[in-house]
């Protein structure tokens, strides 16, 4: 089986929980994601990480790992994904559109706090993840969070705009694929 | 009110005008433009905005002023700049072609005839530009909305009309189309005029761009519409989602346990370390290696210091200095006296008078030692003589 020879650098992002995005402005990374989209190199690599206990998942415009005896228990799980709806929330809340693609700049966002009071709650309520009091270091916490699992990046250091990656459509999805039942959402306000 | 006699009269007053003008037209999209501006722009001669209010070039508004919607979809038109895409235009224009050609054959007077062909011609022209230029408004308007449209409900709301619009055009394509190839066919093949002709392969050109255009547009309206619905989907169930988590009843009443639990990507883990111990081949070969080993070291030698196994305590006694002296009889020395005397060595040894006192058989031994040091430069003879129950050979310097 022949696997391409940046196999070590794909398995190093990956096992650690992070995505290989096709829209990634690194061009290391974006590289490794043609490598990877590649049909063949696709199911030979697939083969390889699966012999070690890898799953190499195909999502859309991004790859990540999963491998079947996962260590995590539930609960931490469920600590993950809440603080993700959370900060989803947050996002969202400050721009209806926020998702992959999408470009800010923090300061925007801190600004927009100052006049939305909505968005200025959520932000507060952003506290019990960060372990932060002043706003702008409840952001910066955030975003670096969500650097670090590569759902979003900086993509200029200078102007300090950011870019919100292809994986952040796995958050999306994650939650799109909870089921409410109808009784349940029925009681739920407008 | 009074009107613009003749078109020079027109042309002359907007170019007079021309600095106000662009400046309002510029400004159109905000909803004020103040009274007060406009007379800087026109050096402070009311006489001036005066006068373009009564030809209704411009409306005045309380202290607002605005161009007159006449003009200022003119000027849209004419600079391609209009937002508003009209099908309408297409729909008269094809009205008139069909009009036109009913007159043109009730018509018995050539002249006239070839009036209406004229204005056939330049309808079919005019149909062909209009088309295309909606087709490009209606691309420009879309990418804005998608892009620019900040409510989401409104956002839709305009795709969806817009998509509506490229329908109509795309009809309207569909019927300029009949009409030039099959509905007059009479018309088109008795009418043989070259110019004619040459209008219907234009117009045939454009309206096939169009079409081409319109698939395009098709598409793009799909695809946003998609993500629109996408995007509120994902909104409108991150709501309710969030809602009952607020509740502390997500886990309770959603599934969310089952397809935490089913997942199992690797974003949920830690971030994995694996301590691997290093090749020992690597330590001992590569420079680098030494390098880091050298430095870790170093640093290792300041943070902690090894505990040394400590000897006893050396007695004093052994650091005291002992003095022996010993002293040594110089061979050499006794050799050369002996040579420069006339004795007999035995005797010469006798009575050799040494640094110290030299016992009788300590003088036989160094007698002894002389000879076989020194056998070559003596003479041994053969008599010998006794002295204190020793027989010894007499021995003289050769």
């Amino acid at each position: 089986m022949e696997v391409p020879i940046q196999t070590a650098d794909i398995f190093k992002i990956l096992s650690k929980g992070q995505f290989i995005n096709s829209n990634s402005s690194s061009k290391t990374v974006s590289d490794l994601y043609k490598i990877i989209e590649d049909e063949q190199n696709f199911e030979n690599l697939y083969d390889y990480f699966r012999s070690i206990n890898f799953t190499l998942e195909k999502g859309d415009e991004y790859f990540y790992f999963s491998r079947p005896e996962n260590k995590v228990d539930l609960e931490t799980k469920i600590e993950a994904a809440f603080r993700w709806i959370d900060i989803i929330d947050f996002l969202k809340t400050y721009d209806n559109s926020f998702g992959s693609g999408t470009r800010f700049y923090p300061y925007e966002i801190l600004n927009r706090t100052k006049t939305d009071a909505e968005l200025e709650t959520k932000l507060e309520g952003l506290k019990k993840h960060t372990d932060k009091e002043k706003h702008q270091d409840i952001i910066d916490k955030i975003l670096k969070k969500l650097i670090d699992d590569t759902f979003i990046e900086l993509e200029n250091e200078i102007t300090h705009q950011y870019k919100v990656l292809d994986s952040f459509k796995y958050l999306e999805q994650l939650i799109l694929t909870i089921n409410i039942p109808d009784d349940v959402r029925n009681e739920i306000p407008e | 009110m009074n009107t613009f006699s003749n078109i020079k009269e027109l042309v002359s007053a907007l170019n007079r005008e021309q600095k106000l003008l662009t400046e309002m037209f510029k400004k159109r999209k905000s909803t004020s433009y103040k009274y007060e501006y406009a007379l800087d722009l026109v050096d402070n001669d009311d006489n001036r905005i005066q006068y373009l209010l009564n030809r209704s070039v411009i409306r005045q508004n309380g202290n607002n002023l605005e161009i007159d919607d006449e003009f200022l979809q003119f000027f849209e038109l004419v600079l391609d700049a209009n937002e508003e895409i009209n099908t309408s235009y297409i729909n008269d224009n094809l009205e008139k072609v069909k009009q036109n050609i009913d007159y043109y054959f009730n018509e018995p007077n050539e002249q006239r005839k070839y009036e209406y062909l004229r204005t056939i011609k330049n309808t079919l022209r005019k149909i062909g530009t209009i088309t295309l230029r909606n087709v490009v408004d209606l691309k420009r308007n879309i990418d804005n909305t998608f892009k620019n449209e900040p409510t989401y409900k409104n956002k839709r709301a305009k795709l969806i009309h817009l998509d509506n619009k490229r329908k109509d055009i795309t009809k309207l394509i569909a019927q300029t189309e009949k009409l030039i190839t099959e509905g007059d066919v009479t018309f088109f093949n008795t009418a043989t005029d070259e110019e004619l002709s040459r209008v219907i392969v234009q117009l045939k050109i454009q309206l096939g761009k169009c079409t081409h255009n319109l698939i395009e547009i098709e598409r793009q309206i799909i695809d946003f519409l998609n993500q629109i619905q996408y995007q509120s989907g994902v909104i409108e169930k991150l709501r309710l989602v969030k809602y009952l988590k607020d509740q502390f009843i997500l886990e309770t009443t959603t599934d969310i346990k089952s397809i935490l639990g089913a997942n199992d990507s690797v974003i949920f883990e830690p971030n994995p370390a694996y301590p691997l111990k290093l090749s020992l081949e690597y330590l001992q070969a590569d420079e680098e290696a030494f390098a880091s080993i050298l430095k870790i070291a170093k640093r290792v030698k300041a943070g902690i210091n090894l505990k040394r196994p400590v000897a006893e305590k050396i007695s004093s006694e052994y650091l005291q200095t002992q003095t022996e002296e010993e002293i040594q009889i110089n061979l050499e020395e006794v050799k050369n006296g002996f040579v420069a005397s006339s004795y007999n060595l035995f005797d010469f040894i006798i009575n050799y008078n040494f640094v110290k006192e030299v016992s009788f058989e300590d003088r036989v031994t160094i007698y002894c030692q002389l000879i076989s040091q020194y056998e070559n430069i003596f003479e041994i003879t053969d008599k010998f003589e006794e002295k204190r129950e020793i027989e010894f050979a007499m021995v003289y310097p050769k």
